[in-house]
C-alpha cells in the first residue's frame, strides 16, 4: 500500500502522469472516492501520459468513454448503475481483454464484476479544502511486482501510510 | 425458403444466406473487432453476390451466445431489425451448439468452449447422433482448470474447438487424448449456422423478433452496495 498527498488539482493530475509511466497493455485501474475527490482529475492526467490528446471528461452519463493515445485509453463511470449485472453488460472483462487501459470510476463498488487484477486507487478528502490523500494497492498478478516501482514513481507525493 | 444467418459471437464477425440446396453467399471477417462496422455492410454484401433482395428472406438466424458482449449485442440488435422490418420470424442458436455442429462427423466427444475473458470459458459438451449433434451439457462458465477436471472425469478421447482451445494450449496438452480443432474451427461460421437453422425452421422453431434474447451465461442478481453514492458537502463537482 502506497500513500500520497497532493495539494490542488493540478497536483492529482501531475501525479496520474507519473502513475501512468508504469502502466501497460490490459491494465485495469479502479477509481474510489467521493463525488469531488478527483477520480476524473486523476483520469486526465493519466490519459496526458498516455498521449491522449483529446479532452478527458466524466464518463458519467455516457458510462464509456474510449480514446486513442500511446496506448487506448476506456474510461468508465458505474456511478448510475444499480444492478451488478449492468456491470457485466458493459462487458468490462472483454474491453479489459483488448489490450488498452481500462480506468473504471466508483470501480471499488462493483469488484465481484471486475477481473480480480487491477490496481486500486482510493482518493479522500485531506485536511485542507484542495488537498487530496491517495492510497495505491494493487490486487491480483499484474501489479503487484509493480509496487516497488510504483513507490519509486510517486516518491515526490508520498506520505505516511 | 431463404435464411439469412448473422454471427457475431466472437471476435469475428460473419454473415450467410442461403437456403435448402446450400449457401448462396457467405462473409466473414475477424480483424480487430469491428462488428458494428462490419456487419450490416457485410448483410448487403452477401446479399448482393447471392442474388438474393432482402425482401426474399422468410428468416432471420442469429447467434445468440455466450460469447463476446460488445459483438452480441451487435448481431442480436440486427437480426432483430431485419426480422421485425422484413416481418419474419428469428431462429436463435448458441455459439456452443454452432461450433460443435461442423465436426458432427467425428465419433469423439465434442467440446466446445468460447474464451469468456476473466480466465474463464463458455463451455459444453457434444455426442455425435444421427443427422447432428446432441448437447450433453448444459451451458457452462467456469476456469479451464474446471474444464479440464470435468474432461478427466469422462476420461474419453476427445475434440476441442472453439477459441478456448487456443487461448489455453496448455489444456489441450496437458489433458490426454485431447485434440484441439485449431484455427479453422475455432469460430462460429454464420454458413454453418444457415445450414442448421434451416431443419429448425422447418420445424418452425422461431421466436419473434422481440423475443430474442442473448445469452451471457454470466448473471447477477446482486445490487451495487452504494451507501457511498449521497454526495459529501463539501464535493464541488460530480
Amino acid at each position: 500500500m502506497i500513500a500520497c498527498l497532493t495539494k490542488s488539482v493540478d497536483d492529482t493530475k501531475a501525479l496520474a502522469l507519473a502513475v501512468s509511466q508504469l502502466v501497460g497493455p490490459g491494465d485495469l485501474i479502479v477509481l474510489g472516492g467521493d463525488l469531488g475527490a478527483g477520480k476524473t482529475a486523476f483520469t486526465q492526467g493519466l490519459a496526458q501520459g498516455l498521449g491522449v490528446t483529446e479532452p478527458v471528461t466524466s464518463p458519467a452519463f455516457v458510462l464509456v468513454r474510449s480514446y486513442a493515445g500511446r496506448l487506448p485509453l476506456t474510461h468508465i463511470d458505474v456511478y448510475r448503475l444499480d444492478h451488478l449485472q449492468e456491470v457485466f453488460d458493459l462487458g468490462i472483462a472483454e474491453i479489459v481483454d483488448g489490450g488498452g487501459v481500462t480506468v473504471v470510476e466508483w470501480g471499488d463498488v462493483v469488484t465481484p464484476a471486475l477481473p480480480a487484477d487491477l490496481l486500486e486507487v482510493r482518493l479522500d478528502q485531506g485536511d485542507a479544502d484542495d488537498d487530496r490523500r491517495l492510497v495505491f494497492d494493487a490486487v491480483g498478478p499484474s501489479w503487484v511486482p509493480r509496487m516497488g516501482a510504483l513507490a519509486a514513481a510517486v516518491s515526490r507525493w508520498t506520505v505516511d501510510a | 425458403m431463404l435464411i439469412l444467418g448473422i454471427e457475431t459471437a466472437t471476435p469475428q464477425v460473419g454473415c450467410a444466406v442461403g437456403d435448402h440446396e446450400g449457401i448462396r453467399a457467405g462473409f466473414q471477417a475477424a480483424h480487430g473487432r469491428r462488428h458494428v462496422e462490419t456487419l450490416v455492410p457485410a448483410i448487403g454484401f452477401v446479399c448482393r453476390q447471392g442474388g438474393v433482395a432482402l425482401e426474399e428472406i422468410s428468416a432471420v438466424a442469429v447467434d445468440v451466445g455466450p460469447g463476446l458482449f460488445s459483438g452480441l449485442r451487435v448481431g442480436v440488435s440486427a437480426g432483430k431489425a431485419v426480422a421485425q422490418a422484413l416481418r419474419v420470424p428469428v431462429i436463435g442458436v448458441t455459439s456452443l451448439d454452432l461450433l460443435a455442429f461442423p465436426v458432427r462427423h467425428s465419433s469423439r466427444l465434442i467440446v466446445a468452449a468460447v474464451d469468456a475473458r476473466r480466465g474463464e470459458l463458455f463451455y459444453a459438451f457434444y455426442r455425435q447422433v444421427p443427422g447432428g449433434v446432441q448437447r450433453l451439457s448444459g451451458y457452462n462458465v467456469g476456469s479451464p482448470a474446471q474444464m479440464a477436471s470435468e474432461l478427466e472425469a469422462r476420461g474419453e478421447e476427445c475434440l476441442l474447438v472453439g477459441d478456448g482451445a487456443l487461448r489455453y494450449p496448455d489444456l489441450v496438452a496437458e489433458a490426454g487424448g485431447c485434440e484441439s480443432g485449431g484455427a479453422s474451427a475455432a469460430h462460429p461460421s454464420a454458413t454453418a449456422l444457415v445450414e442448421l437453422a434451416h431443419p429448425l425452421a422447418i420445424r418452425e422453431e422461431f421466436v419473434q423478433p422481440w423475443e430474442l434474447e442473448p445469452m451471457y451465461l454470466r448473471r447477477s442478481d446482486a445490487e451495487i452496495n452504494w451507501e457511498r453514492r449521497t454526495p459529501p458537502d463539501w464535493a464541488v463537482t460530480a
